[in-house]
């Protein structure tokens, strides 16, 4: 779904000029328009997480943008991982290779 | 329910520099976005931040400390965290950086057979999706129409709305999205409609209603008149004796579904001549309308 600025201020409980600077910053980086940005649940999320890097975790302005690029790294890692894990998987037990295996013992 | 101060492992004298110190030295820690994959923290910071809440709210804390209330109910609710977003997005995600493991590619193992798969596989990668919101006209939602959106780069974009829309519906114009990073397709166009109400026509479910003015003579005598429908004006018989709020129905006549069309309701509304009429007046004061016209009869006035 959709969410306006209006909305995502709302919900993100910031006011506008952070929502400015975090976007500035391109700590969040809306799709629409530079003047009338939409922004998703995973920018609310991200944003959830901003606030609580400065607010629970006392990081400062500098902080956040290192911590924001180490995780999309983190997470970009994490998915190839799973990628790769997943077509290990499916080249270790290639079907056709597993069924002629198993029966040509039997045969010969 | 575990003790909140133990949770921190603060004393029960502690400040409330004290607590915030001992909370953030835990969030650090366990944060679940500081620590994608690993559940465990994930349950423990849900302990910490509960805690937290409780001790770091002077109120809550004496009521806590008086035994009014109790730890229980203080664990935060179920909070969706950003890692979860960057775990389902779908590959493209705005966010996501694969650079971290460019390095590893350029070696000639099975490994480096798979990344270099993967990295094309994200090269190929749709564009990501773009969002739009069209506000349309009433009557433009109920029939469809052919509309073109003037994009904020200055580009165009033709939406063809389909008749019947319903107000929030979100059209997807395949591959009008933004360009792949890489290779891949374009992206879709998300298009979320809003509809502008109309002066006179209302809309619930399928149906289309509408209130009709008519005049007293039209309402008493009866006869056919002109109604607007979605379609264009249509002849509706109003039978004698009909009155303010009687309801007729136009069948076929709403908006359009599938096998079929709505109906559109007409709701009749008595208008008396706007400026006084010395004619109706003096017809009026001769008339005697019967004993049994007495429309205020169940209010035993």
């Amino acid at each position: 779904m959709i969410i306006t600025k209006l909305e995502f201020l709302d919900r993100a409980q910031i006011d506008r000029d952070t929502l400015e600077v975090w976007i500035q910053e391109e700590w969040l980086v809306p799709s629409g328009s530079a003047t009338e940005p939409v922004f998703s649940e995973a920018d609310l999320a991200r944003a959830d997480l901003i606030r609580d890097l400065i607010h629970d975790l006392g990081v400062n302005a500098e902080g956040v943008g290192p911590i924001l690029s180490l995780l999309d790294q983190l997470h970009g890692l994490r998915r190839v991982l799973a990628e790769v894990l997943q077509s290990m998987r499916q080249r270790s037990v290639p079907p056709e290779a597993g069924r002629s295996m198993g029966r040509d013992p039997e045969r010969s | 329910m575990k003790d909140p101060y133990e949770v921190l492992g603060v004393a029960r004298t502690a400040s409330p520099e004290d607590v915030q110190k001992a909370y953030r030295r835990l969030a650090k820690k366990l944060h679940p976005d500081l620590n994608p994959g690993n559940r465990e923290s994930e349950e423990r910071f849900k302990e910490v931040s509960g805690a937290n809440d409780l001790l770091s709210d002077p109120d809550k804390r004496k009521r806590f400390d008086n035994g009014e209330i109790d730890a229980s109910g203080t664990e935060r609710q179920q909070q969706r965290y950003y890692k979860d977003y960057a775990a389902e997005a779908a590959a493209g995600h705005p966010y996501e950086n694969r650079s971290g493991y460019a390095d590893f590619v350029d070696t000639d193992d099975i490994f480096a057979e798979l990344l270099r798969r993967q990295e094309q596989q994200a090269r190929r990668a749709p564009g990501p999706d773009l969002h739009y919101r069209l506000s349309i006209e009433f009557l433009d939602a109920v029939n469809g129409a052919a509309k073109r959106l003037t994009l904020p780069d200055g580009g165009t974009l033709d939406v063809t709305i389909p008749p019947g829309i319903q107000e929030g519906q979100i059209l997807r114009l395949r591959g009008k999205g933004a360009p792949s990073k890489g290779e891949g397709n374009a992206g879709d166009a998300l298009v979320e409609l809003s509809i502008v109400p109309h002066r006179f026509f209302s809309r619930q479910g399928d149906d289309i209603h509408i209130e009709l003015p008519v005049t007293l003579a039209e309402a008493a005598l009866g006869g056919r008149i002109k109604v607007p429908t979605p379609t264009g004006p249509v002849l509706l018989t109003v039978p004698k004796g009909s009155n303010t709020g009687s309801t007729l129905r136009l069948k076929g006549k709403g908006v359009p579904r599938r096998g079929g069309h709505g109906d559109e309701f007409v709701k009749l509304k008595v208008m008396l001549p706007t400026e006084p009429n010395p004619e109706l007046e003096a017809f009026l004061s001769n008339w005697t309308p019967g004993a049994d016209y007495d429309p205020r009869r169940d209010m035993q006035l």
